[in-house]
C-alpha cells in the first residue's frame, strides 16, 4: 500500500518533470528559430502578415470598443478612489502605474488569450488529428519556421501594440473621469500624465506585453501538438491548453511585481 | 489550393510568394483547373484534391512520384485514363509509380505502361 502510495508520486514527480522539460525544450526552440535569419522564408513572412491582420488588426473595433467600456469604468473606480482617500496630489503616478504597468498588458494578454489563443489550439489540433502536420513533415517543411514563428511572432506584435492602444484609451478616459471628479482641465492632466510617465514604465509595457504575446500564442500551439489522435481530444486539448494559458499569464503578472517591488 | 502548391517552391527554393503562385497557376491551367485556385478544401471535389497534391508534389526535388491506391483517393474513377491524361498534360518529367492492391487490376486493363505484380 505504502510501496504504491510512494510509486504513484515517483510517477507523477517524472512524468511533471518531463513534461516540464519537453515544454522548456520546445520553448528553446522557438526562440532560436526566431533569431535565425533562415526561418524567415517567403511562405513563413506571408502567414506572419496573415497572422498579424488576423490577431491585431481584425480585432480592432471589438477591442477599441471593449477599452472603452472597460478601461473607462476601471479608470474611473481608480479615480474616484484616489479622490476618496485624498490621493489627488499622486494621482498622475497612480493613473500610469495602474494603466501602463499592470491594467493595459495583462487585459490585453487576456482579451487575445480568449480570442486568437483558442483559435489557435483549435487550428493546430484539428491539423494535428488530420495528419496534415505529417503532410508538411513528408514535405520537409519546418512546422516552427511555417506554421509556429508566424503566430508567435504576430501574438508579440498585436499584445504590445493593443497594450498600448488601450493605454492611450484608458488615458483618455481617465482625462473625463478628473475633470468631473476634480475640475481638472485638458493641459494640467497631459502635463500631470507626461511628468508621471517614466522611461521605466514604457520597458515594463514593452517586456511585460512581449512576455504575454509570447505565452498567449506558444501555450496553445504546444497544447494543440500535444492532442491526441481523435477528434474527440480537440476540445480537451483546448480546455487545458487556456488553462495552462491563464496559469502562465498570471505567473507573468506576478513575477512582474515582484521584479518591480525589487 | 494555390498556397498548398506555392509552400514548396516558396520554402525549399525561397522563391518569392508570387512567383511560386504563377508556378502553381500555371501547372493548374494546364489542367484548366485554374478556378480552384482560391479555393478552400471544402469546396474541391475529390479528383481536384488529387490534381493539386500531384502538382505539389512535382514541386518537390524528388525524381520519383508515388501514387499510392488512386480509385480510393478520388471517387467514382472508373479507369487509370483519367489518372493518365492528366500525368500526360502536366508533362512531367518525373518517374511515376502508381501502387495499388491486385483488388483493382481490372481497372488497369489495356493501360500503357509496365505493370510488375
Amino acid at each position: 500500500m505504502v510501496l504504491r502510495f510512494i510509486e504513484a508520486i515517483g510517477d507523477k514527480t517524472i512524468n511533471t518533470l518531463s513534461s516540464f522539460y519537453e515544454a522548456i525544450k520546445f520553448t528553446s526552440i522557438c526562440l532560436i528559430h526566431m533569431v535565425q535569419p533562415k526561418s524567415y522564408n517567403p511562405a513563413m513572412r506571408m502567414v506572419l502578415t496573415k497572422q498579424i491582420y488576423f490577431t491585431t488588426v481584425q480585432i480592432i473595433p471589438l477591442f477599441v470598443t471593449m477599452a472603452i467600456l472597460f478601461g473607462s469604468v476601471i479608470i474611473g473606480v481608480v479615480i474616484s478612489l484616489a479622490t476618496q482617500y485624498s490621493l489627488q496630489d499622486e494621482i498622475g503616478s497612480i493613473i500610469t502605474n495602474f494603466v501602463i504597468d499592470e491594467f493595459s498588458p495583462f487585459f490585453t494578454a487576456l482579451l487575445i488569450s480568449l480570442r486568437s489563443g483558442t483559435a489557435v489550439n483549435t487550428e493546430i489540433a484539428v491539423m494535428n488529428v488530420n495528419k496534415e502536420l505529417n503532410t508538411l513533415r513528408e514535405y520537409k517543411i519546418d512546422l516552427i519556421d511555417y506554421l509556429f514563428l508566424p503566430r508567435i511572432i504576430s501574438g508579440m506584435i498585436s499584445v504590445v501594440s493593443l497594450s498600448i492602444l488601450f493605454a492611450v484609451i484608458m488615458l483618455s478616459s481617465g482625462y473625463v473621469f478628473t475633470l468631473f471628479y476634480m475640475n481638472m482641465d485638458f493641459h494640467t492632466y497631459k502635463y500631470i500624465i507626461i511628468n508621471a510617465i517614466e522611461f521605466k514604465d514604457l520597458v515594463i509595457l514593452l517586456l511585460k506585453s512581449m512576455a504575454f504575446g509570447f505565452v498567449t500564442m506558444l501555450i496553445p500551439i504546444y497544447s494543440g501538438l500535444k492532442t491526441t489522435n481523435a477528434y474527440t481530444a480537440i476540445p480537451i486539448s483546448v480546455l487545458n491548453g487556456m488553462v495552462k494559458l491563464f496559469i502562465a499569464l498570471f505567473f507573468i503578472e506576478v513575477l512582474s511585481l515582484l521584479l518591480q517591488s525589487l | 489550393m494555390l498556397e498548398n502548391i506555392a509552400i514548396i517552391r516558396e520554402v525549399h527554393e525561397h522563391l518569392p510568394t508570387t512567383e511560386a503562385q504563377e508556378q502553381a497557376i500555371e501547372q493548374l491551367k494546364k489542367l484548366e483547373l485554374e478556378d480552384i485556385g482560391l479555393h478552400r478544401l471544402n469546396q474541391c471535389n475529390s479528383f481536384d484534391i488529387f490534381c493539386v497534391s500531384l502538382i505539389r508534389a512535382l514541386m518537390t526535388k524528388e525524381m520519383n512520384v508515388i501514387i499510392v491506391s488512386p480509385f480510393h483517393i478520388i471517387d467514382n474513377l472508373r479507369d487509370i485514363e483519367t489518372i493518365s491524361t492528366t500525368i500526360k498534360k502536366l508533362e512531367i518529367k518525373k518517374d511515376i509509380l502508381i501502387l495499388d492492391t491486385l483488388s483493382n487490376e481490372t481497372h488497369y486493363k489495356g493501360f500503357s505502361c509496365n505493370i510488375v505484380k
